[in-house]
C-alpha cells in the first residue's frame, strides 16, 4: 500500500515537474510564526526544485482570518491553496476544501493523529483537514499558595476547587490584597465561553450541547446543574467581571498574582514563567463533578487545501510535509506549539528540551473533547452563538439555568433541524 | 467691572483646561501604558505614572518593518485620497452651490445617498469587483498592462466616503459667498478657471482645509477595507491593519503596550500636520472679517 | 435679450455637468455594482462563500426581520384567581408563553409597561429591532451632546488667547487616533479590575470597590460606548462650526456690541442663524455616521450587543446568511433615509438653486 502510494506520488510530481509550480500558503501574523513558515518552505523546495512555496501572511484573530477566508470562498479565488483553519471550522467550511483521503499516503497518515481531532476534521468521511498543532483547556494552580493553605494537590472535583478557591481567596484578602480572587476563567460571550461552558457540561455527564449522532442533548438536569455552579462562582470566588474576561483578561490577573485557579490554553505556560509568579504554578487536567470525566475542550489549528487551488496535489504534499513528525517536532521546539502527534510527546528530543512539560498534557489531550462543530455543520458558527449568549445570560442572573436551556434546546432545533434527544 | 472680567477670565481658563484634560486625557493613559513593561501593565491597582519607564515596546514597533511600511502606505494614501476629494468636491461644490441647472437636487441626494449604507454592505460586493478589475490583465488579452495596484482602488473606495461629505460642505460654503464678486470676475472677462483658482479657493480656505484635515484622518484611519483588500499584500497594508495586526509573541497574547506605543507613534504625524495647517484656519478668519 | 439668457443657462448647464462629472462618475462605477447585489441579493436565500442553490424568496427575509408584536403579560395567577406577589411586586407571566410560536417563533426584545398593564415587544428577529433600538438611541445622544459640547469648544476656542493653537491641535488628539486604536485604550481604561483607569479612579475617591464590569453590565453598555464615542467625535463636530464660525464678519458684532447687545443676545441673533448652513451639514453627517457605527461596536461589544451595521457583518461572516444580511443592509438604507429625510425638511436644507 505504501508502494503504491509512493509511486503515484511519483508519478504526480513527475506530472508537476514539467513546470514550475507556486503554491501559496497563509498563515498568521506573528513575526515567530511567519519565519517559521519560510524556514520550513525553504526546506521544501530544496528537495523540491520546481515548486516555490509563497508564504502569505494572513491576519491572526481566528474572527479575522474567517471573514478573510469567506471572502475568497465567495469569489471562489484561486490565490491561496494552503489555509490554516481552526479547529471548529472543517464543518462550516467542508465544501471548500479537498478531501485529503484521495491521496493514498495521508491515509496511512492519519493513523499517526490524535483520533479525536482527525474525528473531528472528517465531515461525511470526507478528512477535510490534517491537524497542524493542537490546544485544549487546562487548570493552571499556584504551587505556593496551596501549600501555604494546606492543601496537599490540585483538586480534581468542582466543589474541590470552590472550596480550595474559597479559602485562599479569604487568607489573601486578609493579608491585604483587595484585588485577589480564587478563580478567573473566560466568561465574555464568545466563542471562548463556549469551550469552558462545554468543559463544565461534559464534565458533569451534560453530554457536549448536541452528540455526534446528530441529537440535541444540552437540555438535561446535568448540564442545568454545572451552570448553576459557575453562575455561583461569579462574584464569590472570581470577579464580577469575569462575564467580560477572555483569554487575555483572565491571564493578566493570573499574571499579576491575583488569582488562585485559571482556567486558559497552554500558551500561558510560557508567559507566566516569565512573569512575577515565575516558577510557582503548576498545570492539572480540569476537575470534574463526582462521578464525571474530566473534559478538556479542543482548540488549535489544521491545514487544508482549497478545491479551487490549481495544484492540490503538490499542495497536499507540502501539507504532509507540515505535519511530519519532524515538522511537529521542530514547531514543538522552536514555537512552543502543541503536537497532534502523540508520538512527538515521547520523543526524546522533546524530552530532553526546555519544553519538556509538554509530556504533561498528552493525557489531557487524549481525553479532550471537542465542540460539535462537525455534528452542526454547516451551522456550528450560529450554534456556539446561541449556546454561549444562552450561558452569558444565565452567569449575568438574566435568566435561570432551566429557562436558558429549555429555549437554547428550542432555538437549537429551529436552527438545525436536528432531533431533540429523547424525543 | 474690572472684578467680574478678572471672575470671567479666570472662569474661561478652567473651562479650557478642563475641556483639554478631558481630550488628552486617554492620549496620556496610552502614552503611560506604552511606557510600562507588561507585568506593570497588568498589576492592580493601576499606576498613574510608569514606576519602572520602559522603552522595549517602542522599539519593538519601530523595529517591525509591516509598521513602519504601513506608516508610508498610509500616508500616501491619504495624502491621494485628500486631494483628490478636494478637487473633486470644489468642482462638485461650485457647480451645486453657484450654478442653477436641472437636476442639482437629485445630485446633491444621490451623493449623500453614498452616505446612506453601512460600510459592511458594499464590501463583499466591492471584494469580487475588484477581483474581477485584478483579473483582468490576464483574462483580458490586449488590455494586459492594465494592472491597477491595490493602494489606487484604496484610494477609490475611500472617495465613497469622503467625496459626499466635502462636497456637502464645500456646497454650502460656495452657497455663502456672494454673488456680486463672482459676477465681477465674469465681467472682467475672466475664464471660469481664472474665476475659481484666484478668487474662489481663497475664499474658501477655511472650508477645504477643515474638509482636508477631516478627509485625510477619514482615510488615515480606515480600517475594514483596508483589512479586507489586503490580504494578499502585506507590502500595501496600512497603519490600522498593520497595528491590530501587531501581535505577541506568542498565540492569543495581546501585546497593549506595543499597541500603545505603536498608537503614539502614528498619531505624531496627524498632530504636526494639524498644527502646521490650523494656522490657516487663523488666516480664513482675517481673510474672512476684511473681505466684508 | 431672452436668446441671450437662455444661451447663458446652456452654458451654466453644461459647465455645471462638467464639474459633476468626475464626482459622479467615480461614485457610480465604484458603488453601483455593490450596491446593485446587496439589493437584489436580498430578496434571495443565498449564502455566503456556499455553492447551496440560490432560489428567490420574495419578502420573506424582510418579514423575518422586522416582524414585530406586541402582547399584553398577564399576571400570574394562583389557584383562587389572586395575584401572586413577590417581595410585594406583582409577578407576570413570562413571555415565553404569551409570544407566538407559529409559524415563527417570537423572542422578546422588551418589556414596559403601560397604562398600569405591561407588555412585551417581540419580534422574530430580536437580535435585529434591539440593535435598531440600540443604535437609534446612541445616535440621538451621542450627536445632541458631540454638537453642544463642539459648539462650547468651537466657541472657546474663536476666542483669542495664549496656546490657542496649541488647544486647537490638541482637539483633534481623539478624532485623530485610529478608531481601532481609542477603543483598545478606552477598553484598557474601562476594565473591570484596578488595573483599569476608572476602577481604580472610582475605588481611590472611594465610591466603589474597583469592580464596576462597565462593558458587560446592561445597564453600562451603552453610557459607556457613548462617552467613547463622544469623547473620539467631538473635535469633528467642533473643527466643522471652528470653520464656520471664521466665516461670520467680526464687524457684525462690532455693531451689535455698538447697539448695547449683551453676548447672549449676540449668540441667538448673530452667531446661531449664520452658523445655522454649517451647523445643519454638520448634524446631518454627523448623524449618518452615527447611525453606520461599526468599528466601536465591534471591537468594543463584539457579538454582545449588535449596533445595525454590526448585525449585518455577524449575520453575514458568523451565520453566513448573504440573503438576510443584504435584506438587513437595506432596510439600515430606509431608515438612515428617514432621519436625512426629517433633517432636511425640518431644517429647511435649501436645494433649489
Amino acid at each position: 500500500m505504501k508502494k503504491f502510494s509512493l509511486i503515484l506520488l511519483v508519478i504526480l510530481f513527475g506530472l508537476a515537474t514539467a513546470q514550475q509550480v507556486t503554491i501559496n500558503y497563509v498563515t498568521g501574523n506573528r513575526g515567530a510564526d511567519v519565519e517559521y513558515a519560510n524556514a520550513m518552505a525553504a526546506k521544501y523546495m530544496s528537495t523540491h526544485p520546481n515548486v516555490t512555496i509563497k508564504v502569505l501572511q494572513g491576519p491572526e484573530s481566528a474572527t479575522d482570518r474567517a471573514q478573510q477566508y469567506l471572502q475568497f470562498f465567495e469569489a471562489k479565488s484561486s490565490e491561496v491553496d494552503i489555509f490554516e483553519i481552526d479547529v471548529i471550522w472543517p464543518g462550516d467550511m467542508a465544501e471548500h476544501f479537498i478531501d485529503l483521503y484521495q491521496y493514498e499516503s495521508f491515509q496511512d497518515a492519519a493513523q499517526g493523529f490524535f483520533p479525536a481531532i482527525i474525528e473531528n476534521n472528517t465531515v461525511d468521511g470526507k478528512l477535510v483537514a490534517i491537524p497542524y498543532f493542537t490546544d485544549a483547556g487546562l487548570l493552571f494552580y499556584r504551587t505556593d499558595l496551596l501549600e501555604k493553605y494546606g492543601f496537599s494537590s490540585a483538586p480534581t472535583t468542582w466543589a474541590e476547587l470552590d472550596n480550595m478557591a474559597s479559602v485562599i481567596q479569604a487568607g489573601e484578602r486578609a493579608d491585604g490584597n483587595q484585588d485577589f480572587w480564587g478563580y478567573v476563567w473566560q466568561g465574555n460571550a464568545y466563542e471562548g465561553l463556549t469551550c469552558d461552558a462545554l468543559e463544565w457540561v461534559a464534565s458533569s455527564n451534560g453530554g457536549t450541547i448536541v452528540s455526534p449522532a446528530g441529537e440535541i442533548t444540552i437540555n438535561n438536569p446535568n448540564a442545568i446543574a454545572a451552570l448553576e455552579t459557575a453562575k455561583g462562582w461569579v462574584g464569590t470566588i472570581s470577579p464580577p467581571g469575569v462575564t467580560g474576561y477572555q483569554e487575555e483578561d483572565a491571564r493578566n490577573a493570573w499574571h499579576a498574582g491575583n488569582a488562585a485557579f485559571m482556567r486558559n490554553w497552554p500558551y500561558a505556560y510560557g508567559l507566566t514563567l516569565d512573569g512575577p509568579v515565575g516558577e510557582n504554578f503548576s498545570i492539572s487536567a480540569l476537575p470534574s463533578t463526582e462521578g464525571g470525566n474530566s473534559a478538556a475542550t479542543l482548540g488549535g489549528w489544521q491545514l487544508a487545501v482549497s478545491k479551487y487551488s490549481k495544484n492540490p496535489a503538490v499542495a497536499a504534499d507540502f501539507v504532509l510535509f507540515l505535519s511530519s513528525h519532524e515538522g511537529q517536532l521542530s514547531r514543538a521546539l522552536v514555537q512552543s506549539n502543541l503536537p497532534t502527534r502523540p508520538a512527538v510527546y515521547t520523543d526524546p528530543a522533546l524530552l530532553n528540551s526546555d519544553v519538556a512539560f509538554m509530556a504533561n498534557f498528552l493525557p489531557v489531550f487524549r481525553a479532550a473533547v471537542a465542540r460539535p462543530s462537525t455534528a452542526t455543520a454547516p451551522n456550528y458558527l450560529q450554534t456556539s452563538k446561541l449556546f454561549y449568549s444562552a450561558v452569558h445570560n444565565v452567569l449575568t442572573g438574566e435568566e435561570s439555568a432551566t429557562d436558558a436551556l429549555a429555549l437554547l434546546e428550542l432555538d437549537l432545533q429551529d436552527l438545525t433541524g436536528l432531533p431533540i434527544a429523547g424525543q | 467691572m474690572v472684578k467680574k472680567n478678572i471672575f470671567l477670565e479666570v472662569l474661561f481658563y478652567l473651562l479650557i483646561i478642563a475641556i483639554a484634560i478631558y481630550l488628552i486625557f486617554p492620549f496620556y493613559w496610552a502614552l503611560i501604558s506604552a511606557l510600562k513593561t507588561e507585568n506593570e501593565l497588568v498589576q492592580t491597582p493601576a499606576s498613574f505614572i510608569p514606576n519602572y519607564p520602559t522603552l522595549i515596546n517602542f522599539k519593538a514597533v519601530l523595529s517591525n518593518p509591516d509598521f513602519l511600511r504601513g506608516m508610508v502606505n498610509s500616508l500616501i494614501i491619504a495624502v491621494t485620497t485628500t486631494l483628490f476629494s478636494l478637487v473633486f468636491g470644489s468642482f462638485a461644490g461650485y457647480a451645486l452651490g453657484k450654478l442653477r441647472f436641472r437636476g442639482r437636487k437629485p445630485a446633491l441626494y444621490l451623493i449623500l445617498a453614498m452616505t446612506m449604507f453601512p460600510q459592511v454592505a458594499i464590501l463583499s460586493g466591492l471584494f469580487t469587483l475588484i477581483r474581477f478589475v485584478k483579473d483582468i490583465p490576464n483574462s483580458v488579452g490586449f488590455l494586459s498592462w492594465l494592472y491597477i495596484p491595490t493602494p489606487a482602488l484604496l484610494i477609490a473606495m475611500y472617495m465613497i466616503f469622503t467625496l459626499p461629505f466635502t462636497v456637502w460642505v464645500l456646497t454650502s460654503f460656495f452657497k455663502g459667498l456672494p454673488q456680486s464678486l463672482l459676477q465681477a470676475a465674469q465681467v472682467d472677462g475672466a475664464t471660469f478657471f481664472q474665476t475659481f483658482w484666484h478668487v474662489l479657493l481663497p475664499l474658501t480656505a477655511p472650508a477645504l482645509v477643515t474638509t482636508g484635515i477631516l478627509a485625510f484622518i477619514n482615510a488615515w484611519n480606515e480600517y475594514l477595507f483596508a483589512l479586507t483588500f489586503t490580504l494578499q499584500e502585506p507590502s500595501s497594508r496600512t497603519v490600522p491593519v498593520a497595528i491590530s495586526q501587531l501581535s505577541g509573541k506568542i498565540a492569543r497574547q495581546e501585546p497593549v503596550g506595543e499597541i500603545m506605543a505603536g498608537a503614539l507613534i502614528i498619531t505624531v504625524p496627524l498632530i504636526i500636520l494639524v498644527l502646521v495647517f490650523q494656522n490657516r484656519i487663523v488666516e480664513g478668519l482675517t481673510a474672512g472679517s476684511v473681505k466684508g | 435679450m431672452a436668446k441671450e439668457t437662455s444661451k447663458l443657462a446652456k452654458k451654466e448647464e453644461r459647465m455645471a455637468f462638467w464639474l459633476l462629472v468626475p464626482s459622479l462618475l467615480l461614485l457610480l462605477i465604484i458603488a453601483i455594482y455593490p450596491l446593485g447585489r446587496v439589493f437584489q441579493l436580498s430578496f434571495t436565500n443565498k449564502r455566503f462563500a456556499s455553492s447551496q442553490q440560490v432560489s428567490y424568496l420574495g419578502f420573506k427575509n424582510y418579514s423575518q426581520l422586522l416582524s414585530m408584536t406586541i402582547r399584553e403579560l398577564p399576571k400570574k395567577l394562583d389557584d383562587d384567581g389572586k395575584a401572586i406577589l413577590k417581595d410585594g411586586k406583582v409577578v407576570y407571566e413570562s413571555w415565553v408563553r404569551v409570544l407566538p410560536r407559529k409559524p415563527q417563533r417570537y423572542k422578546a426584545v422588551n418589556q414596559f409597561s403601560f397604562l398600569g398593564k405591561r407588555y412585551v415587544l417581540g419580534a422574530t428577529n430580536a437580535d435585529f429591532i434591539q440593535s435598531i433600538i440600540d443604535t437609534v438611541n446612541f445616535t440621538i445622544i451621542t450627536v445632541l451632546l458631540e454638537t453642544i459640547l463642539g459648539l462650547i469648544i468651537a466657541l472657546a476656542l474663536a476666542k483669542k488667547f495664549i496656546g490657542r493653537g496649541l488647544m486647537r491641535t490638541a482637539m483633534l488628539i481623539p478624532w485623530a487616533i485610529i478608531t481601532v486604536v481609542s477603543s483598545l485604550i478606552w477598553e484598557w481604561m474601562l476594565k473591570s479590575d484596578r488595573s483599569g483607569f476608572f476602577n481604580a479612579f472610582f475605588d481611590a475617591i472611594g465610591i466603589t470597590q474597583g469592580n464596576t464590569v462597565f462593558l458587560v453590565d446592561k445597564a453600562l453598555q451603552l453610557p459607556s460606548i457613548i462617552a467613547i464615542d463622544v469623547w473620539k467625535t467631538t473635535p469633528f463636530m467642533a473643527l466643522l462650526l471652528l470653520a464656520g464660525l471664521a466665516t461670520i464678519p467680526k464687524e457684525l458684532y462690532e455693531a451689535a456690541e455698538v447697539d448695547g447687545a449683551n453676548k447672549i443676545r449676540q449668540f441667538f441673533s448673530i452667531t446661531l442663524p449664520l452658523l445655522a448652513p454649517t451647523l445643519t451639514v454638520a448634524l446631518i453627517f454627523r448623524t449618518l455616521d452615527a447611525l453606520r457605527v461599526f468599528d466601536l461596536f465591534q471591537i468594543i461589544f463584539g457579538e454582545k450587543r449588535y449596533s445595525m451595521a454590526t448585525f449585518t457583518q455577524f449575520t453575514l461572516v458568523a451565520n453566513k446568511d448573504m440573503g438576510l444580511s443584504s435584506a438587513a443592509s437595506v432596510i439600515i438604507f430606509f431608515i438612515i433615509f428617514l432621519f436625512a429625510m426629517f433633517y432636511i425638511r425640518t431644517l429647511k436644507v435649501d436645494a433649489d438653486g
